[in-house]
């Protein structure tokens, strides 16, 4: 089992660092460049004072941003040269890919094009917005996910169960931007109800406990964004799977010693059906990821989505890849802790089995 | 007592959701940033929001005066006595106020101006921005009798140089190079140093020095001489800056516009969506929400609430929407084709879809409010029947499968237009045009893109028609950056250019009488609406919504759409109550 898992985190770390790579090349690859986003803009009126900036200007301008940002190395150990006849040219350990192997071995994530810092601290820094809200998101989704499962796979009928069911589909097909914009407006609205805080840091003359309620109560619109966004991805799946085991014989002989409807769910039907939801839950970290971009951006919050998002839009490529590998690693830590409790579940699907 | 904290939480969330507090005149004025400013390095100039913040921190020679939309002496004492020397250059005689202090209180003086200057030469700085700005100053001649007068000596005879040659923040020498290492070296010296050789010590040590500071996120490693110094900063979240308690200009008897500075604290809350922005300003988070989007804007009006609680202010501003042509493409070679086409473009309807009517159509790139404005043009009007006689007499025919030909070319008419997708007034733009164009038989593909990828297509020359902002200013009339034929490959991304285009380009940049300038101005809009390399459609408008309790509200035409440090609480103002 040991020799299994330290094989598949071996195999999860090199995924993450392929993947990595791929964006790292695949970026500087891409049309549109970072000099282009930082450069003013050609043919802009408004600084009158640049004169005719002639193309040769902007070619020397750039060049040196490009040296500035170490973009004037090759980009990997082998580049074919423009145009024909596009000969494939040896660069050896001077190309862009090498130094930020180097540097990455050496625990240095690089440095934001846009304002030089770390990549490394630029990410943990706003890792403590976005871990501990998907984080949050994540528990709580679950939690109801089951309750409302099993109180959905009960016998079917009941207005109530009903109005959930359809309410759940409704928030599966309803993309997360609109639902994050209607609780916003329905909740932190002046013409309608203003409960909720949406932006700030609240009052300056606060105490410490006051400020925290202040936070728990602006996280409480994202949160419940990210909830309802997901919650129907988990729970739905999960009813059908409690249905199908509550039908199953086993069931039949339980009904039959007279357990209640809900007993043979809790007792019987639950641990087959929650080996499923496992694989589901795995998946929830990408669903997560792109959720809370959305909820980020809309709350203001200045998390691990946002800042990705602006970094891509940016063509900031060191945070960019930075972000991708955290991610990658992430997602894939997830798949080995899936594969774990499924083997700690059942163990008939250990790899020594 | 149990359920005290508990009481006490929902009061400060009620508090800090739904009523306005007493405005005091130190109460922060809160202000809404789309983005996070990213760096505050004074040489960055990186975006609207860094160029804001840094302007709060530091001073420069000329400021802007929203007030009259025009430049006015800040640390320098007066405007800059202007004289000439040979075919090309124009020296400027300027004269430090003798008020002006760092904030350890040493004087600002001419060394401190040539040491900025130089760093924005030095390699490895990003000062790449400032570099291009400022190249036009060639040397700095300091007075020895007097050490805060100088003389820039700057490679223009344009007639605006002595306006634009002063706004960049000046940095302190001795926070940086205490040694004054950099005065062994001329400013030419350092412009002309070649970027494959390695920079002279004294330059590496002072780039050093710099990067250490991390001025982009510690600009308090470096003392500055403007009003506000930086009290915190939450990345993508909020800057605070707070008023020095003694500020040089304090001291001044009357200070002018651009040194006074109300506001005891300024907040800004970067807020990236602008419907959740309208709701921080509706549950009063914000103070104060500038270059408000149109749609937005016409919702807050629409509400009565909001319109008891808030004040509206509309200004024209110096943005111009224009639709490029590519000359250089063989269908739109003849100026009769790009007229047709330009005829099919609908300002007036733009103007209502896009902006609520309230911009400003144009005849040219000059605003109607300017003295050089061509008045006898016609405005640019929707006109497809027009435009159908235009491509008949360029010599395009319909053939009988409804495509237009032109004898030896051996395509049809069809045009690619090129925009930056994430403008929705490019996309209606666009739009209208396509639908307009699809009326006379004319195919049109709309290729919305990324920012920098339109901008290196169009720099590239991939595209038949392009839509874009060029962002204008009263400061200057140099429109060579787009329309001379040098800026080929760089701002000019129609191709546009000939001898005698070129000529006069540099003529209205340089011509100081106002008389002629007039009249070179004129001949200039009209000879670009007959070659119609651009076509402008019209002037943006800026829209500002703020509390209706802040006064000295100075709205403008120039980013960022007011004056920032004009704005104050009254001296006293009761609690308002809201149902």
């Amino acid at each position: 089992m040991l020799r299994w898992l330290i094989a598949r985190l071996g195999r999860a770390a090199a995924a993450a660092w392929l993947i990595a790579s791929l964006v790292f090349i695949a970026s500087r690859l891409l049309p549109g460049s970072p000099e282009q986003q930082a450069l003013a803009e050609a043919g802009d009126l408004s600084r009158p004072a640049a004169g005719v900036l002639s193309a040769a200007n902007q070619a020397q301008n750039r060049l040196a941003l490009r040296r500035r940002l170490g973009l004037e190395l090759p980009l990997f150990y082998v580049t074919r040269s423009p145009g024909p006849p596009g000969r494939w040219q040896w660069h050896g350990t001077a190309n862009q890919y090498h130094a930020w192997v180097v540097a990455l071995l050496h625990g240095d994530w690089g440095h934001s094009y846009r304002d030089g810092q770390p990549v490394l601290a630029l990410l943990r820094q706003a890792l403590v917005y976005s871990l501990p809200l998907a984080g949050a998101a994540a528990g709580l989704a679950v939690g109801l996910a089951l309750a409302l499962a099993l109180y959905l796979a009960q016998e079917p009928g009941g207005l109530l169960r009903q109005v959930v069911f359809t309410l759940l589909s409704a928030l599966q097909v309803m993309p997360l931007f609109l639902l994050a914009l209607g609780l916003l407006l329905l909740l932190a609205n002046p013409d309608f109800i203003n409960i909720l805080p949406a932006a700030g840091q609240g009052p300056a003359d606060a105490t410490r406990w006051q400020l925290a309620g202040y936070w728990a109560a602006r996280a409480a619109l994202p949160l419940l964004s990210l909830v309802l966004a997901v919650l129907p991805e988990l729970t739905l799946p999960l009813v059908a799977l409690l249905r199908y085991e509550t039908r199953a014989g086993y069931a039949t002989t339980a009904r039959a010693k007279g357990l209640t409807a809900m007993q043979i769910l809790r007792r019987h039907a639950l641990p087959n059906a929650v080996l499923p939801l496992l694989t589901t839950l795995a998946d929830l970290l990408p669903t997560l990821a792109a959720g809370v971009v959305v909820v980020e951006v809309l709350f203001a919050l200045p998390g691990n989505g946002r800042l990705l998002a602006e970094a891509a839009a940016a063509h900031d490529y060191p945070l960019v890849v930075g972000g991708v590998l955290l991610t990658a690693g992430a997602r894939l830590l997830g798949l080995v802790l899936a594969d774990v409790l499924y083997f700690l579940l059942d163990p008939r699907l250990r790899p020594a089995a | 007592m149990r359920y005290y904290w508990l009481g006490s939480l929902f009061a400060l969330l009620v508090s800090a959701c739904s009523t306005p507090a007493a405005k005091q005149a130190s109460t922060p004025i809160h202000i809404r940033w789309a983005r996070d400013p990213e760096t505050l390095d004074p040489l960055a100039l990186s975006n609207p929001s860094a160029i804001d913040a840094i302007n709060l921190l530091h001073l420069a020679l000329l400021q802007v005066d929203f007030q009259h939309n025009k430049y006015a002496p800040a640390l320098a004492q007066d405007f800059p006595g202007v004289r000439y020397e040979g075919d090309s250059l124009t020296l400027l005689d300027y004269q430090l106020r003798e008020a002006a202090t760092w904030d350890n209180g040493e004087p600002v003086l001419a060394t401190d101006v040539d040491f900025t200057l130089k760093l924005m030469h030095c390699p490895g700085l990003p000062n790449e921005n400032s570099r291009a700005q400022y190249g036009f100053i060639r040397q700095v001649r300091i007075d020895p009798a007097n050490p805060r007068r100088f003389t820039l000596v700057c490679r223009s005879r344009s007639a605006e140089t002595a306006s634009i040659s002063g706004d960049f923040p000046v940095l302190p020498e001795a926070a940086l190079d205490p040694a004054h290492t950099l005065r062994s070296l001329l400013l030419a010296t350092l412009q002309d140093w070649p970027l494959s050789r390695s920079p002279a010590p004294a330059v590496a040590a002072v780039v050093r020095r710099y990067q250490q500071a991390n001025l982009a996120r510690q600009p308090h490693n470096l003392p500055g001489c403007g009003p506000y110094r930086l009290a915190s900063w939450q990345t993508n979240q909020e800057l605070h800056f707070q008023r020095k308690a003694h500020w040089w200009a304090d001291k001044l008897p009357a200070a002018p516009i651009v040194l006074q500075a109300r506001p005891q604290e300024l907040v800004f809350s970067v807020l990236p969506d602008d419907a959740a922005a309208a709701l921080a300003l509706r549950r009063h988070d914000i103070d104060v929400y500038p270059q408000v989007p149109a749609r937005i804007f016409q919702q807050l009006q629409a509400s009565q609430a909001a319109r008891q609680e808030l004040v509206f202010y509309t200004h024209s501003s110096y943005d111009i929407l224009t639709v490029g042509f590519n000359t250089r493409r063989a269908a739109l070679r003849d100026r009769r084709t790009r007229q047709a086409l330009s005829r099919l473009f609908d300002p007036v309807r733009l103007l209502a879809a896009t902006q609520l009517g309230q911009g400003t159509r144009t005849v040219g790139l000059l605003p109607p409010s300017s003295s050089f404005y061509n008045d006898s043009l016609p405005l640019p009007a929707y006109a497809p029947a027009e435009a159908l006689a235009l491509l008949q007499q360029a010599g395009w025919q319909r053939g009988a499968d409804g495509h237009w030909r032109q004898p030896g070319l051996a395509t049809p008419l069809a045009v690619v237009l090129r925009y930056r997708a994430e403008e929705a007034t490019f996309a209606t733009t666009g739009l209208q045009f396509k639908s307009a164009a699809a009326q006379l038989g004319i195919p049109v593909t709309l290729l919305p893109a990324e920012g920098s990828v339109t901008t290196a297509a169009l720099q590239a020359g991939d595209f038949d028609l392009y839509i874009r902002l060029i962002k204008g200013s009263p400061f200057g009339l140099n429109f060579a950056t787009i329309l001379h034929s040098e800026a080929i490959g760089s701002g000019n991304f129609t191709g546009f250019g000939r001898p005698d285009t070129d000529r006069l380009l540099v003529a209205i940049s340089t011509e100081g009488n106002l008389a002629r300038k007039r009249q070179l101005l004129r001949r200039f809009q009209a000879i670009i609406q007959e070659e119609m390399p651009v076509l402008p459609l019209f002037f943006l408008p800026y829209r500002l919504a703020a509390t209706r309790q802040l006064q000295h509200i100075v709205p403008s035409g120039l980013k960022p759409g007011y004056a920032m440090t004009a704005l104050a609480w009254p001296a006293a103002v009761p609690p308002a109550s809201h149902p």
